[in-house]
């Protein structure tokens, strides 16, 4: 009997600590938002809606047509259409689709798009009234200068190259950006031993279509444009020892 | 009483009961086919397969990169495991090193994502046993804080695709870590704020106490790992009896019972491995080293070797294995996954054995069986 009261007791003191636990909450701030008017405040790098940038200084569309998005989009559900014009014989974007209603938000065409064209932009709000009008053309995913600008400057994304002579440096602008600062030092052990290197280079290359393409415009460019940047300087053997140089730290 | 009527020989009929698919407390799709005497359960059959989505279908038919963005949703509470199950199988066969700094990064995320898969099973398990209140949600006020530091460093809230093949794919900033810490130091306060609520509380007691006993025979038979065998007194954790990754430099006690687990000490042993996950956090702030975050090239049309290669790592609800062949192209020609989740529900029949309809759920919410992650 003794034993049942106590236990009566002591389980009533237990919920008393409990609710006052949950009394003192009361008197907390909320942790809650008022979302509509009170947006919330999103990381940059929010995998949201995705949409094409222009160059903020000059509004040319960086998009050079090259289909890396396409092809990596694990879902399909982007769609380019462009031509290859006839008087400077290069490609022209003439539409781009994306289809949100299929699009996982993995932000995969955003990490191999060579001109930082295709971003992950922090709008979230997409909801729609048919499927139809989730799909979002060129215009629609097209942002202003002042968009683009700002998504460069949020995402600490490098500028596009000044006024590139032709729209193929702009590839190299962007996709040099990345592996630009660990070249420098890894190219120099890797000079010793060229002819090594090129045999390599081969099987390695054919994956890389980002680092396949640069190499070849890099050179060009850097012999015609003479640029002050590190890079220009090296041969390009140097170069084609990148993927070598890499791959004994692997 | 009720042997009693058992002995007048009263004539009873057995009656079969379908409970789910769309049930609230299944957490997902989970259809229990129950054959009751009267409110005993006498037999269980856990019926799969209607979250069934082809994710080994699915990693045999996108190349590595793509199925690195895909596979997050095998377990959606706990997506650095899986991530990280894969990479490092992947590792294994393509002789790849992860740098230091990468490796201490993926135990940090994936202890953080301990905590919020665990955090969301103490606000749901409440919900199971009937508090209906307030509570649920307290958990997942933590769980959100977390979930905002997930977003910064990885992109989204759930779906990570963050460890990657060869190491983690955003160095996160000093505010970063700096914000980390400050969730760190509150946090336990928290935790002693839902202990102060549940643990004591008479009627979760009534609800857990030697209730859905696993013991350790039956535990051995069914491959039950994570926090349900180390409740019932079996040191199994991947993470000291087999250490992988930074885990040997880090220090922390396997959590275990001496006795044979019920439900209250499955609640017990989630609890202490939020706390013990702070302190593995911590050490893992102090010791991270600085250096490189990526050991291979992330490109679309990266490859693997040719080979296999088989990983575990120690996920919130046990043991996740992750077996890969390798052809040496763009593809794997095998994916296969060891899901703790599925191996714990097997025990489910043995636990409701005998219990009273209203313990079901009581014994299922502390299996912490999540759906997608069982039929994947």
């Amino acid at each position: 009997m003794a034993n049942l009261i106590s236990r009566a007791f002591g389980g009533l003191n237990e919920v008393r600590r409990g609710l006052a636990t949950v009394f003192k909450h009361t008197f907390r701030e909320p942790i809650t938002k008022n979302y509509p008017d009170e947006m919330p405040d999103l990381a940059p790098h929010f995998r949201g809606r995705l949409a094409l940038t222009v160059n903020p200084e000059t509004g040319d569309h960086l998009c050079i047509s090259c289909k890396q998005c396409e092809r990596v989009c694990p879902d399909k559900c982007i769609e380019i259409t462009s031509h290859k014009s006839p008087e400077t014989n290069k490609l022209e974007l003439i539409d781009f689709k994306i289809d949100h209603g299929l699009c996982m938000f993995c932000g995969l065409c955003t990490e191999v798009c060579p001109t930082l064209c295709i971003i992950n932009t922090n709008d979230f709000e997409m909801a729609d009234y048919s499927r139809e009008s989730l799909i979002y053309d060129l215009k629609k995913l097209t942002l202003s200068q002042d968009e683009s600008a700002f998504y460069f400057d949020r995402k600490e994304m490098p500028l596009p190259k000044p006024k590139p002579a032709k729209p193929a440096p702009a590839a190299a602008a962007g996709a040099a950006a990345k592996p630009a600062d660990a070249k420098p030092a890894d190219a120099k052990p890797a000079d010793a031993k060229p002819a090594d290197a090129d045999a390599k280079t081969v099987e390695v290359k054919k994956p890389e279509i980002k680092d396949d393409a640069k190499p070849e415009v890099k050179t060009e460019e850097a012999k015609a444009d003479a640029k002050p940047e590190p890079k220009a300087e090296t041969k390009p053997e140097a170069k084609t020892d990148e993927p070598k140089a890499d791959e004994p730290k692997a | 009483m009720a042997t009693e009527i058992q002995e007048i020989d009263l004539k009873t009929d057995e009656m079969i009961i379908n409970m789910g698919p769309q049930h609230p407390a299944t957490h997902g799709v989970l259809r229990l086919l129950l054959t009751l005497d009267g409110e005993t359960v006498k037999h269980t059959e856990p019926v799969l397969g209607h979250l069934h989505r082809g994710q080994e279908w699915q990693g045999q038919n996108r190349t590595w990169f793509q199925y690195q963005a895909l596979i997050d949703r095998v377990d959606y509470l706990s997506g650095m495991f899986t991530s990280w199950a894969m990479a490092r199988a992947c590792e294994e066969i393509d002789g790849t090193v992860v740098p230091p700094r990468a490796e201490y990064l993926r135990v940090m995320v994936s202890e953080m994502n301990r905590i919020t898969s665990h955090l969301l099973w103490l606000g749901t398990y409440l919900i199971d046993l009937g508090a209906m209140f307030g509570f649920p949600f307290y958990p997942f006020r933590e769980r959100e804080k977390l979930f905002d530091l997930f977003e910064e460093i990885a992109g989204q809230r759930m779906m990570f695709n963050y460890i990657r093949i060869g190491g983690v794919v955003r160095d996160p900033k000093p505010e970063w870590l700096d914000k980390l810490k400050r969730f760190l130091d509150e946090f336990p306060d928290r935790i002693d704020e839902y202990e102060t609520i549940v643990t004591q509380n008479p009627i979760f007691l009534k609800r857990t106490k030697d209730v859905g006993i696993l013991t350790q025979a039956v535990a051995k038979d069914y491959g039950v790992t994570g926090p349900c065998i180390r409740s019932s007194g079996i040191p199994l954790d991947l993470r000291r009896t087999k250490p992988y990754s930074v885990y040997p430099e880090l220090k922390f006690d396997v959590i275990t019972f001496d006795k044979e687990g019920d439900t209250w000490d499955r609640y017990m042993a989630r609890i202490l491995e939020m706390r013990q996950s702070i302190e593995i956090i911590r050490q893992c702030i102090d010791k991270l080293p600085s250096g490189d975050i990526m050991g291979k090239k992330q490109m679309a049309g990266m490859r693997i070797k040719a080979g296999e290669g088989f990983s575990a790592v120690e996920s919130p609800r046990g043991i996740l294995g992750c077996y890969v062949i390798s052809g040496g192209g763009e593809k794997a020609l095998r994916f296969r996954w060891r899901n703790p989740s599925f191996c714990n529900l097997a025990i489910l029949p043995e636990l409701l054995k005998g219990c009273p309809l209203s313990d079901i759920m009581a014994i299922f919410g502390s299996i912490d069986v999540i759906l997608p992650d069982v039929d994947r």
